[in-house]
């Protein structure tokens, strides 16, 4: 028994550090959750507070936290149902040009927006949307209409938001599709030309169920992420004015939790939104297998 | 082959569209480098689009000439170089010593590490722990916690199962130990994929702005995203003028009342973009390679 871990002790040792890191960064945060249920101040320890039942759990009857809920889903459907049929619709477009240098080209710039973060994103918006100066705003004036300010309303936060997620991710998720097209068997393209099947057609019956199985995978894939829309996009284009309608579980745990200390409150609403999340995968997981026959794991 | 007359302006409307979508992405770049290179005052009356009308290197001064943001990027460029160069270490480390099959208590690791994909403790759990470590409001709070990224790892875990074993079974015949092993023969084949993993870890170092942000208070420790982040809702010039070291342009007073903050911001944004720009045309062929070796079903 000793001789066969000693035999893999070098191995052991690389295995280690990941190990350690994930105790210390994942594990303790776990166990950190019993902060949800305790009265905990930063600079106490956390096993010797005092536990009060579910007393965190009030942010519940908060109205405001319905409101969050409403916006967090509202957000992630939205984007959901933008930004799942893009990128196939421009997997297909891509597809359908000949010319390879074209081709290359237009991929090569629209994956390039993936690689900037969402605060630059933000810069190009505001760049073009503020009031004082913004391309959309002098092209409004000068076609005589009213300035829209986008950046501070309720009403173009959520297009904003969606919008600038189809420019900055649409033709980076193109990649998986873009490559299930090119295993996909050149004859059938062929034989169907033969039978005098039109573009539309081939992309029917051929493309498409080709590419079927990818949309499935991506499609399972982005179930779990419905209940969560990435702080990282939200945070730069909230503000005072559209606070309202902006304001979703992510940004509504950092300002109660980092921002003004509601320590033991916002842990109680992360731990809700994981059990969530968890359960939407586990289920996904399940339906995966029932559908492709095997899961994710 | 013959195309059809629909089918001809079928794909010249394929052509446009496409064309479109590109300019819509490089626009927005082409306007924010004419603004920035654009003097203030006269970018603000309008009709500057794509070249800068008015031109001036007087933002970029200021802005270079900002101690803080020079600072910030002194921290983004360190943060990036250690983070990649580490991350890569500890990834490939665990997923050279996991493809050992016949390691005990194998599976036992890995749903260990699995765990952690499924369930966290969240942001408030996760931040009282690095309080604790005394990692907030020191460099490290940049490095430690990311070292180890559990969905490169696999990545990494396939690409190595993936190498043939026999490549393995006759390095160890020869007397090659594990570390052997990895150094001449694994990390030969993987390059590839080491250079992809890099590539994304790398880009994620220089885009967070939320550690900056969030878990450092110290304002000499901010790296250059979350200067800008802090930039994005300033109403004034004195976030960047404040620690203003560049005498010679701010002595320049005839011109500092043409600065606006938005061309201010414009030059600050290519400044933190640009290097992405510059290697972007260089890394893309690493990184197709990496998302379709990551995406692989398993």
């Amino acid at each position: 028994m000793y001789n066969k871990f000693y035999k893999y002790r070098w191995q052991y040792l690389m295995i280690l550090p990941g190990v350690i890191l994930l105790f210390l960064f994942s594990y303790i945060p776990m166990a950190g959750i019993q902060v949800a249920f305790k009265d905990f101040q930063i600079g106490t320890s956390i096993w010797n507070s005092a536990w009060v039942g579910f007393g965190n759990f009030s942010f519940l009857e908060d109205p405001q936290f319905l409101t969050v809920v409403q916006n967090t889903l509202y957000i992630s459907v939205l984007k959901f149902i933008f930004g799942f049929p893009a990128p196939i619709l421009l997997a297909l477009l891509i597809n359908e040009v000949t010319r390879p240098v074209f081709k290359r080209f237009v991929q090569s710039v629209s994956y390039l927006p993936h690689f900037f973060s969402w605060i630059v994103v933000a810069y190009i918006l505001q760049s073009f949307l503020t009031l004082d100066g913004g391309l959309v705003n002098q092209f409004i004036g000068k076609a005589g209409g009213e300035p829209v300010f986008f950046l501070g309303s309720t009403e173009w936060f959520r297009p904003m938001v969606v919008f600038s997620g189809l420019w900055k991710e649409t033709g980076w998720n193109t990649i998986l599709y873009l490559a299930a097209i090119t295993t996909i068997d050149p004859q059938l393209y062929e034989s169907a030309k033969v039978e005098g099947a039109g573009k539309l057609a081939q992309i029917r019956h051929i493309t498409l169920p080709g590419i079927m199985p990818t949309i499935s995978i991506v499609l399972i894939l982005s179930i779990p992420s419905l209940i969560t829309v990435g702080m990282d996009q939200i945070y730069p284009l909230m503000n005072s004015a559209n606070q309202s309608v902006a304001d979703v579980l992510d940004t509504y745990i950092l300002r109660n939790g980092l921002q003004q200390g509601y320590f033991g409150m916002a842990t109680a609403v992360g731990l809700l939104s994981s059990l969530i999340s968890l359960t939407l995968v586990v289920s996904t997981n399940q339906l995966s297998r029932k559908l492709n026959g095997e899961g994710l794991w | 082959m013959k195309a059809s007359r629909g089918e001809k302006i079928a794909e010249y409307i394929i052509v446009a569209l496409l064309a479109l979508l590109c300019i819509s992405v490089l626009y927005p770049f082409l306007y924010m480098l004419a603004i920035s290179l654009n003097d203030g005052a006269d970018a603000a009356k309008g009709g500057v689009y794509l070249w800068p009308r008015n031109f001036t290197l007087i933002n970029y001064e200021i802005v270079l000439g900002n101690e803080t943001i020079r600072h910030s990027y002194l921290i983004t460029v360190g943060r990036t170089v250690i983070g990649t160069i580490g991350g890569l270490l500890v990834t490939l480390l665990v997923a050279f010593g996991l493809s050992y099959r016949g390691l005990p208590l194998r599976s036992t690791i890995l749903s260990y590490i699995l765990l952690t994909m499924l369930f966290s403790g969240g942001l408030v759990p996760f931040y009282i722990q690095l309080n604790h470590l005394g990692l907030i409001n020191t460099f490290w709070v940049y490095i430690l916690p990311g070292l180890f990224s559990v969905w490169n790892m696999f990545v990494m875990l396939k690409f190595i199962q993936g190498i043939p074993e026999a490549l393995v079974e006759s390095a160890e015949l020869d007397g090659a130990g594990p570390v052997r092993i990895l150094m001449q023969i694994i990390v030969p084949l993987s390059k590839p994929m080491l250079a992809a993993l890099g590539l994304f870890t790398a880009v994620g170092h220089w885009n967070d702005w939320f550690a900056g942000a969030f878990f450092v208070t110290k304002q000499d420790l901010i790296p250059v995203q979350t200067f800008l982040q802090q930039l994005l809702s300033a109403q004034d010039l004195s976030a960047v003028l404040g620690s203003n070291n560049n005498q010679e342009a701010l002595a320049r007073s005839s011109q500092m009342k043409n600065i606006t903050l938005m061309s201010i911001k414009m030059a600050v944004v290519m400044v933190s973009a640009l290097p992405i720009l510059c290697v972007y045309p260089f890394l893309q062929k690493y990184f197709v390679k990496g998302v379709l070796l990551g995406s692989v079903k398993g």
